[in-house]
């Protein structure tokens, strides 16, 4: 059970993790170049 | 004079140089300019008084700085730095920033764990982040990536209680 846990919780959450931080980094970068 | 002297003096100078731009916008330009002496010190890999002044001589006078950016030029002072990426003022995408944003989204799907921990690599690796930013999105991507760690943990604990 806490391996389906872990599998089903990372599935969602590893691209989730790396999308988010992605959009974070292009929406905050410098406009003003 | 000490290295971290010189460097203090040039942001002194740069700061007092900018008072005509927004406050928001030369403490950025502040930082900005502090975090490529730094990487272009650490690029040289040494930290003594002639490599710094050969890094500020090339970064240009601080009131030329504030000129660029006052009128809004497109001014590049990456050349500047010995080996360093060419950085400019403004957002330029470069290998660096494509692969980190390359690796964080298509990276997460096919690479599951690996895909984001390079993308941030890739991303520190970048000067055109500042080091908030970048932190920023370590801890998103740590602080997702910790969420199904935790469960498991919770759920063995569960278990064995």
């Amino acid at each position: 059970m806490s391996v389906e846990i872990f599998l089903v919780l990372g599935i969602f959450l590893i691209p989730l993790a790396g999308i988010a931080a992605a959009i974070y980094l292009v929406a905050s970068r410098r406009r003003d170049g | 004079m000490e290295p971290d002297a010189l460097v203090r003096d040039y942001l002194g100078r740069l700061e007092a140089a900018a008072w005509p731009l927004p406050a928001e916008r030369r403490l950025e330009l502040v930082a900005e300019v502090r975090e490529h002496i730094e990487s272009a010190l650490a690029e040289s890999g040494q930290r003594d008084e002639v490599t710094t002044r050969n890094v500020l001589d090339r970064l240009g006078a601080p009131e030329e700085i504030v000129a660029a950016e006052a009128e809004g030029m497109d001014r590049r002072f990456g050349a500047a730095f010995i080996g360093a990426q060419p950085a400019a003022l403004g957002f330029r995408w470069g290998a660096s920033e494509v692969a980190a944003i390359a690796f964080l989204t298509a990276g997460s799907v096919f690479l599951p764990f690996i895909g984001p921990l390079v993308g941030l690599a890739f991303a520190w690796s970048s000067t055109q982040w500042t080091r908030r930013q970048k932190w920023v999105a370590t801890l998103i991507v740590v602080g997702l990536l910790m969420v199904p760690v935790i469960a498991l943990m919770g759920a063995r604990v569960s278990v064995g209680a």
